[in-house]
């Protein structure tokens, strides 16, 4: 299998409007039950961005609350607790790309190169299921295992050693959350690599092997073009979530390492919002979010064309 | 199932079929050099390393599931060392009447909801999947703008209800039927699936609908079991739905919703602070009740995985029929 | 753009003129305008009902006064073997109604044998909607929004701003008033014989809503336990304890690190009053102020932070874990801790001894933190469960309501309270050294509590098979009793506009307390956030409460 799917016509490219659309009716007809699910779940719901430019009282509803025009949004920009938030998110968001994104896929490769079935299905079945832990057991167990009065440092203490303060600790709060992510999610994350790996076509692997390509050429030149589209999907959506790190975990440790430390984004809106009743700010900043994650992930895929990847879609 | 047999059945004249003949399920193909000894070790020791941090925890929960109250007020905390055993947290949850119907309720919607989202999304990734193919960019644009912007919980409330969505349990399947993640992840498989065999197929005379059915989906399955996963656990696990749509209908609950009011028994109970309720109190989830809630929540996955782990070695077909 | 702008202006300007109107005026806006829901005492006292005290059951340890308005609860360590009946026959006439109240716990099965038993006794068709209390608040604001509230609701009052139970007063709620003011509610006497105080607690705009449940003359806000057994091994008293001090130096005796025991679990919330601090404000030569801006407030965060700097807290405590503190206050690894008094009851007792045979918990009695000034803790709201009817009901709807209500709110050792709290002899308990005693069917459907969330009596203390609890904090609430005040805008309902409600909820200033007293940062960082609050909002704030509640309604005490 290669990466460059010829188009699916051999037809020359302006071909009338009509002509096009009686040739692929069935192909428009085929999207129409996903487009219609989410033209009325997804599109209609968003009149409620209204709220963002209003000072909304969810009793009295959207359309008779107060209009405020850019109020909230001349608020948040001077608040120093958002850009507190956003400057956490993305540094956060930086950190998991360089040390979380890359370890599914090695993993994936890893796991594929086990040459005993046995092992791996037994690794295969057995590290996805932290994923099924929900946020707060999973840093229950990182407490009871790192935390002050946790295993290690009643072992540290023991034996005088010292102890080791990374539960509370807000220097060093991004690798806490980045290696628990890791933890709870890569396992779960490999499950979409191990299916493209399983459609790369073992054939070549052979002819390679034939031609006298050793292992490592074998990776470069087939399973890794072989993952190319999928890492490329995977890449460019996590640069468009750039702004989403996660919420429960940081909701759940932000007594731990302070506000300053913990709040991103989606916190943020949470807590200086829908907690504190001020539902037109967390609509604001949600709002910020979004139009900025459009442009992220336009962006992002533009880059994927302007290196020949086809990002999203093909260009 | 031979090859073969499958490409056959599709009525497709691929250019080139034979017999598959490697043995890749349980031993070294041949073609492979042997493995290193640093290279083993390597491997070893990171797979191992990771199998260990997994397991530990996995332990840790289980222990604690099967440990006495008297246990866990002893360790102040998750047991890690056996101290005390009883099944009376499993046994509490497994008689209750609820639960057994909610077992009912949550297969019922995740079988539905899975079906349902599989067929949609696998038509619209499909439909999108042919490059120039009219509007197909716009339509993508259109499910990807809904990955990055939402109304907000009031006003999809508001819609689901207006259509009369309250206490139906279509509250809990279509609002949320369509992933654009998988769809786009279904749709990275399919773009890649060889325009050899569908230009064949054309030739053939075979229309959209066939070829999907007969040339994509049988290259595809790999990612139809995943995609199917992710549904089928999304729909498995969902609680936020039924808490705004079906609050108080506790007889139409699913699993997972009715196990998450045992976990939170007492649990951050804010009248707490005040005055305690009369004379009885809410007493805080015993943390043994707790963890066999999450064992509870484990084990269905253990039970469907290697079904799904099984088309993980599909890739062969793909070989056999491209060359 | 400019025009919207000004129009803004405009209307920013008029809001504070129109929050300033009467409640009537405000009320009939849709708008913004909210109305500040708060009573005039002579408005108020046209509408409460009148009390009239009941107790046909005797008390093993009587009622003490403390000051005006509070009264420790009865203790009883007795059940009466012959239950007697408070409501003549039926009190229902066959009406269906459904009812929604937050449980948190595991659900009882629908139409199970006790909801049968209680539809016959009450002689209505009353449907128990129990909906997880976790997600209560996000539950209550989408039915409201889609105008779906059932016949009759519990709103507890601490969400009273997420749900804006003031707006919803007189528009999907029902006006009580011409019901139950003054003598009308001797029709429902044991709805009469909950104290004044509560009522107060239901009321908005000068008029009757809510109908309280669990209502106290002596509810509190929490206080510091200890571990009574582990003291008394050690020769420690609670009477030893009579400063800040003292407690540092507690600190400092009980911890051991090495040993996995820290003194202190977090107890900031539970503590900080001992500063001779109010729970929000405090009225200064007429003036209102805030409690952020006392001095002897950044006293209490000086302390709190040496506590945790000296390592004397618990690091769980200190990375914010509050759902394990229960469990390491069992264990022995935290031997102070803060809790609600609500902690003080059977379950936990039980949960003790199942770790620790002589577990026993004990308070500390209110102290001032320099050990010299007289101590004094404030007083928490008389109830904080009220339940509401819809508005849509007819008049004789809402009469059968109520007289379901007189019902669920019969006193401790009636009949009817039996049924309620223990349900079907036989079937639901059984007597046991005479007391009642759930069966696993009790357990199951009727311990899970709903009923008692529409109505219910004042609190009683009463801990069946563990009367040690009983005797404990019977007694501490006497000895306490004295020590109690009512805090400024005691029982009063305010709403507030939504900038002035930001401010009130100062979640920067709450974030940098938190981080203070977890040992991250120092007094002086939330002294800069507390003058942040002030210029962004908080003198706004004092202000809005001044012109809006203090000078038109009192201080409520």
């Amino acid at each position: 299998m290669t990466s460059t799917a010829t188009p699916v016509t051999t037809a020359r490219p302006r071909l009338s409007w009509r002509v096009r659309l009686r040739r692929d009716r069935s192909l428009l007809l085929m999207t129409v039950p996903a487009v219609v699910l989410l033209l009325v779940f997804n599109y209609v719901p968003l009149f409620g961005l209204a709220t963002a430019f209003q000072e909304y009282d969810p009793l009295v509803g959207v359309w008779n609350s107060e209009w405020v025009g850019f109020d909230q949004f001349t608020r948040l920009f001077a608040d120093s607790l958002f850009w507190g938030a956003l400057n956490n998110t993305l540094y956060l968001s930086f950190v998991q790309l360089v040390l979380f994104f890359p370890i599914p896929i090695a993993l994936a490769l890893l796991l594929n190169s086990v040459i005993s079935q046995r092992i791996r299905n037994f690794v295969q079945s057995v590290v996805y299921l932290p994923h099924f832990f929900s946020w707060v057991l999973a840093i229950t167990v990182f407490q009871q295992m790192l935390g002050g009065a946790g295993v290690l440092n009643q072992f540290l203490r023991g034996n005088d050693i010292g102890t080791w303060d990374i539960m509370t600790n807000p220097h060093t709060f991004a690798l806490l959350v980045t290696s628990q992510a890791i933890w709870k999610e890569a396992g779960w994350g490999i499950i979409v690599f191990l299916a493209a790996l399983a459609a790369i076509n073992t054939d070549l692997y052979e002819a390679a092997a034939v031609d006298g390509a050793g292992r490592w050429r074998r990776l470069w030149h087939i399973t890794l073009p072989g993952l190319r589209g999928v890492i490329m999907l995977m890449l460019v959506l996590r640069l468009g979530n750039a702004l989403t790190v996660g919420f429960e975990q940081f909701l759940i440790q932000r007594d731990a390492v302070g506000h300053e430390a913990a709040d991103v984004l989606d916190t943020f809106s949470f807590y200086y919002g829908i907690a504190t009743g001020n539902y037109s700010y967390g609509a604001a900043a949600g709002l910020f979010k979004s139009v900025i994650s459009l442009l992220l992930i336009w962006g992002a895929n533009k880059l994927a064309h302007a290196f020949g990847e086809d990002g999203l879609y093909r260009r | 199932m031979t090859d073969t047999l499958t490409i056959d059945r599709t009525g497709t004249k691929p250019r080139r079929t034979g017999p598959d003949v490697h043995t890749r399920h349980s031993a070294r193909p041949r073609w492979e050099e042997p493995p290193t000894v640093a290279g083993q070790a390597a491997k070893g020791l990171t797979l191992g390393g990771f199998l260990l941090l997994i397991l530990l925890p996995l332990w840790i929960v289980v222990v604690t599931s099967l440990s006495t109250q008297g246990a866990v007020n002893r360790a102040g905390g998750l047991v890690i060392w056996p101290d005390g055993l009883t099944f009376e947290a499993y046994r509490e949850m497994l008689e209750d009447p609820t639960v057994r119907m909610a077992l009912l309720v949550s297969l019922g919607i995740t079988l539905v909801g899975t079906a349902l989202s599989m067929a949609v999304s696998i038509l619209c990734a499909y439909g999108l999947s042919r490059s120039r193919s009219v509007g197909h960019r716009f339509l993508l644009g259109l499910l990807i703008v809904t990955m990055f912007v939402n109304g907000g919980l009031i006003p999809t409330f508001l819609v689901v209800t207006g259509l009369g969505g309250y206490d139906q349990w279509w509250a809990l399947i279509l609002p949320s039927a369509v992933s654009v993640f998988n769809i786009l992840v279904l749709r990275a498989f399919y773009t890649q699936t060889s325009a050899d065999l569908i230009d064949a197929a054309r030739v053939d005379g075979a229309g959209d609908w066939r070829i999907l059915w007969s040339v994509v989906l049988p290259t595809s399955r790999a990612v139809t079991a995943v995609t199917a996963l992710f549904y089928a656990v999304g729909y498995w696990n969902s609680f936020f739905n039924v808490m705004l749509y079906m609050p108080t209908d506790s007889e139409k609950w699913p699993l997972q919703y009715v196990l998450y009011t045992y976990v939170n028994r007492g649990n951050g109970m804010p009248g707490s602070l005040n005055a305690g309720f009369g004379t009885a109190h809410a007493q805080t989830a015993p943390l043994a009740l707790q963890m066999a809630v999450v064992v509870l929540t484990l084990v269905p996955l253990l039970i469907v995985y290697p079904f799904v782990q099984k088309h993980f070695r599909t890739g062969v077909l793909t070989g056999a029929v491209k060359g | 753009m400019g025009t919207e702008l000004n129009r803004r202006s405009f209307l920013s300007a008029s809001l504070v003129g129109v929050a300033a109107m009467s409640p009537l005026l405000a009320a009939c806006g849709s708008g913004p305008a909210q109305k500040t829901g708060a009573n005039t005492e002579s408005g108020l006292q046209a509408a409460l009902p009148a009390y009239a005290p009941s107790s046909p059951v005797t008390p093993d340890i009587p009622s003490v006064p403390g000051g005006p308005d509070i009264m420790t609860d009865p203790g009883f360590l007795t059940y009466p073997a012959n239950p007697v009946a408070t409501v003549p026959g039926v009190p229902g006439r066959g009406g269906s109604y459904s009812a929604v109240t937050p449980l948190w716990g595991t659900v009882p099965p629908a139409g199970n044998a006790f909801y049968q038993a209680m539809n016959k006794a009450l002689g209505v068709e009353l449907t128990m909607k129990p909906a997880d209390g976790n997600n209560y608040n996000t539950i209550i604001p989408t039915m409201t929004a889609a105008k779906k509230l059932p016949d009759w609701i519990q709103l507890p009052s601490w969400w009273n701003s997420n749900f804006n139970v003031g707006g919803l007063a007189g528009t999907q709620l029902a006006d009580l008033t011409p019901y139950l003011a003054g003598d009308k509610i001797k029709k429902y006497p044991n709805l009469a014989a909950i104290p004044t105080g509560a009522w107060r607690a239901g009321a908005w705009g000068d008029k009757l809503y809510g109908i309280p449940s669990f209502s106290s003359s002596i509810a509190l806000a929490g206080v510091v336990f200890f571990r009574r057994d582990i003291f008394d091994a050690k020769g420690i008293t609670a009477d030893q304890v009579r400063s800040a001090d003292d407690l540092m130096n507690l600190g400092k005796e009980l911890t051991d690190a090495k040993a996995g025991v820290w003194a202190f679990d977090d107890v900031w919330t539970y503590l900080y009053p001992a500063w001779g601090l109010p729970n929000k404000w405090a009225v200064d030569n007429g003036k209102l102020v805030h409690k952020y801006e006392l001095p002897q407030f950044l006293d209490a965060l000086d302390w709190h932070n040496k506590l945790a700097a000296n390592g004397y807290l618990h690091p769980d405590g200190m990375a914010g874990d509050k759902s394990n503190a229960n469990t390491r206050f069992y264990a022995g690894k935290t031997l102070i801790t803060g809790d609600g008094t609500g902690a003080w009851n059977l379950a936990d007792y039980q949960s003790g001894t199942a770790a620790t045979a002589s577990f026993r918990r004990g308070a500390f009695n209110v102290i001032s933190a320099d050990g010299k000034a007289t101590p004094q803790l404030f007083l928490g709201p008389s109830t904080s469960e009220l339940s509401y009817l819809n508005g849509n009901l007819k008049p004789e709807q809402i009469e059968e309501l109520l007289a379901v209500a007189n019902y669920l709110a019969a006193p401790y050792g009636s009949a009817e309270y039996t049924m309620v709290n223990f349900g079907v002899e036989g079937l639901h308990y059984t007597r046991q050294n005479g007391v009642p005693t759930a069966t696993d069917a009790g357990k199951k459907e009727v311990q899970a509590q709903t009923f008692p969330f529409l109505a219910s009596p004042r609190a009683v203390i009463s801990n069946p098979g563990g009367d040690v609890v009983t005797k404990d904090y019977a007694a501490w609430q006497a000895a306490n009793a004295k020590s109690l005040y009512k805090p400024v805008f005691w029982n009063m309902n305010i709403s507030m506009p939504q900038s002035v409600a930001t401010a009130d909820a100062a979640q920067p200033v709450e974030d940098a307390i938190k981080d203070c007293y977890h040992g991250k940062k120092k007094v002086a960082d939330v002294q800069s956030a507390i003058a942040t609050w002030k210029s962004s909002g908080g003198d706004k704030l004092t202000q809005w409460m001044t012109d809006n509640v203090l000078s038109k309604y009192g201080t409520g005490q």
